[in-house]
């Protein structure tokens, strides 16, 4: 098993592309952060820099790590998904489940080592250049050199395969099995995380005005929150599916193929959700902090200034990962529609109907992503300017929330009619025979 | 319910020639791999008739049946279905074409899993902008005897229910061609006989027009006659089949080339 694993990587590389591109994004974001532990360990640092290097790597780092595991996750359970044919191929040639579940693990882990060794360049690189910027904003000594050790490599390597084979692993027993107590474990995961979001949004209030940790309860609770929403996309989905008035052959179409798909694309919603949430979040809470503090006319101390940078390299990071999934998801997601849309153009759609449809189902994920993410990104944002400043609503206007909310739309949509257009290439009678 | 399309009703006027194929070629692949599917075939086929069209693997027919249909377009000669020549042009512009004109059976139905019966059945409707009148949707499912799965979605039916909502699909749109790709390619013989004869109802009482591509003699010999195909050019027309006979024909289809029809 383990060599027909390695025979069908080399075979069709193509179709790995998406997991191993998940993988070496995650792998390089964990290493970087990592490398600041190695590099805080050195003999010689002064206690101050040893200090801005870890808090950065642990706040990072556990963000790093969620995200590589919902990124190699979810791109994993498309592959899988869309390999149920040859699965079943396997299964009735004589293999048995658990022979299955060792080669898909197999591959999983094998693209993943692949996607984290090629990581360790870029992720010496990308630590260097964070240092760099610590340096420069002096946080961290000039004396202080980079350095990448064990911890970053052995956290990297480790995350990534454990995060590549766990998915693999309740991929293919989802593929094989009924998912029904799959149900029950995300509606517990989805509500415990909305509570706890709840009431750490709440809690904001317990502090004053001008705690350090101030941020830190709101920003959590509003990432808690949305990935309560994002564990609960495929039902919030539907229920505005349910009060949605699309008219036209395009519209209707789309709005029935949504509620069908509703599942399958809980991925796509669940980064658009993600990535809305924490990079509104944290944009707008630290613009206001930064406003406080130059209002009230002190100087920054570099615990605040350690803050800062932090935020602005996580929502940089999340900005450019979640970015890429999304594009990295969709567009396997609407590769993977070839036949269907094949189909409707022979009951009688135009090209130009098929990517009116697709365009559809595009804008209302766009929006459902949008508001959602919104919605709990407000959650946090409002208790913290509340605090701060004694205002309900932050004062830096709605510039970042459009900004926001158009890198999310042109990734969706572009990402989605692309490929479709791409897709229609291919005769239609072809494309329904390809996959037949 | 159905539009008789006979002489008693003359509705937007069915040419009394509902298919007509003047030397139509069609080669795929370019040079050395080129391999000729379509070799300068001329038919013409009446309104209200059954034909199939037969011959070995590679002989040509489901090019046929996708350039009459104009899912594809060949490299020269004329098409016209319905007396309206088909004209090049985008996808677009045939898929406009055949909206109007012409339904189709699969082999694999190609029916949209997201859809219900119902649905699938008026897609081709609501695709070309006409008014969905959902009494006759179910009218036409009730015929092909299906009046009661109307909610239920493709993949809780079995092959033969698929096909007959397939056909119901065909024939909602009143096309004047029912093209049928193997239409019981996929089906357990029972199940085959009923879809056969839905498309002998559909011509005999509702007075359309069907070609089926088929490999299975029995198939055939539901049709009024039978077209055999060999190396893209045509090869010999039976009438009246029966299966022996079509099976007969096929056998020897190689030794007694005759040049068109």
């Amino acid at each position: 098993m383990f060599m027909l694993a390695m025979r069908s990587i080399r075979q069709r590389p193509g179709r790995f592309l998406a997991t191993l591109l998940a993988a070496f994004l995650g792998a390089a974001i964990i290493m970087t952060f990592n490398s600041l532990y190695d590099t805080a360990g050195q003999s010689g640092v002064d206690s101050a820099s040893a200090d801005t290097l870890t808090t950065s790597a642990s706040v990072v780092g556990g963000y790093g790590t969620l995200l590589v595991f919902f990124a190699v996750a979810s791109t994993l359970t498309v592959n899988v998904r869309q390999r149920a044919a040859e699965l079943e191929l396997l299964r009735c040639s004589g293999a048995t489940p658990a022979q299955i579940k060792r080669m898909v693990v197999g591959e999983a882990v094998a693209v993943a080592l692949v996607g984290a060794v090629l990581a360790i360049g870029p992720a010496m690189l990308g630590g260097q250049a964070l240092l760099d910027v610590f340096q420069d904003s002096g946080q961290v000594a000039e004396s202080v050199d980079h350095s990448f050790g064990p911890v970053a490599l052995m956290s990297g390597v480790d995350i990534t395969l454990v995060a590549a084979a766990g998915a693999a692993f309740l991929a293919v027993r989802r593929a094989t099995r009924g998912h029904q107590q799959r149900g029950r474990a995300r509606k517990f995961l989805a509500y415990g995380a909305l509570v706890i979001g709840a009431v750490a949004v709440t809690s904001t209030f317990a502090f004053s005005a001008t705690d350090e940790a101030l941020m830190a309860t709101p920003a959590y609770g509003a990432i808690l929150l949305s990935v309560g929403f994002a564990l609960l996309a495929p039902r919030l989905l539907k229920g505005v599916l349910d009060r949605l008035p699309l008219t036209g052959a395009s519209g209707w179409l789309a709005v029935r193929n949504l509620r069908r798909r509703a599942d399958h694309l809980s991925g796509i919603l669940m980064s658009l959700i993600l990535f809305t949430a924490v990079s509104l979040a944290t944009l707008y809470m630290q613009g206001v902090e930064s406003d406080a503090v130059k209002a009230s006319g002190a100087v920054k101390s570099v615990d605040a200034k350690n803050l800062e940078t932090l935020n602005f390299t996580v929502v940089g990071i999340i900005v450019v990962f979640v970015c890429v999934m999304l594009v990295n998801s969709l567009y396997a997601a609407t590769t993977y529609r070839r036949r269907e849309l094949g189909q409707q153009r022979l009951a009688g759609a135009t090209p130009g109907q098929v990517l009116a449809t697709v365009g559809a189902e595009g804008l209302v994920l766009t929006v459902v992503g949008l508001f959602f993410g919104t919605v709990a990104a407000l959650a946090g944002i409002i208790p913290f300017t509340v605090v701060r400043t004694n205002s309900v609503l932050p004062h830096q206007g709605l510039g970042i929330w459009l900004a926001v909310v158009s890198i999310a739309a042109a990734a969706t949509l572009g990402t989605s009619l692309a490929t479709a257009r791409r897709v229609l290439r291919t005769p239609a009678t072809d494309a329904v025979a390809l996959a037949a | 319910m159905f539009r008789t399309g006979s002489r008693r009703t003359p509705d937007t006027g069915p040419a009394p020639e509902a298919l007509r194929l003047v030397k139509v070629s069609k080669t795929y692949g370019t040079d050395d791999s080129a391999v000729t599917a379509l070799d300068d075939v001329t038919l013409s086929l009446g309104r209200g008739t059954f034909t199939a069209v037969m011959g070995p693997s590679g002989s040509g027919k489901s090019t046929l049946l996708q350039c009459a249909a104009g899912l594809d377009r060949p490299d020269s000669g004329i098409v016209r279905v319905d007396g309206t020549e088909l004209t090049g042009g985008s996808e677009a512009e045939l898929t406009r074409f055949r909206r109007g004109r012409v339904g189709f059976v699969f082999q694999q139905y190609n029916l949209l899993e997201t859809l219900t019966v119902a649905q699938n059945t008026v897609l081709p409707l609501k695709l070309a902008g006409r008014r969905v009148d959902r009494r006759r949707a179910r009218e036409v499912l009730t015929q092909v005897g299906l009046g009661d799965r109307l909610g239920h979605r493709p993949d809780q039916l079995s092959g033969g229910q698929r096909q007959r909502v397939a056909i119901a699909r065909a024939l909602v749109t009143e096309p004047r061609v029912i093209f049928a790709d193997e239409p019981t390619g996929a089906l357990d013989t029972r199940s085959a006989r009923d879809v056969l004869r839905l498309l002998q109802e559909a011509v005999r009482v509702h007075g359309r027009t069907v070609v089926m591509v088929t490999h299975d003699p029995v198939a055939a010999s539901y049709a009024d006659s039978v077209l055999f195909l060999a190396d893209g050019r045509l090869a010999g027309r039976l009438d009246a089949p029966t299966p022996d006979a079509v099976a007969e024909r096929l056998a020897h289809l190689g030794d007694d080339m005759m040049a068109g029809v």
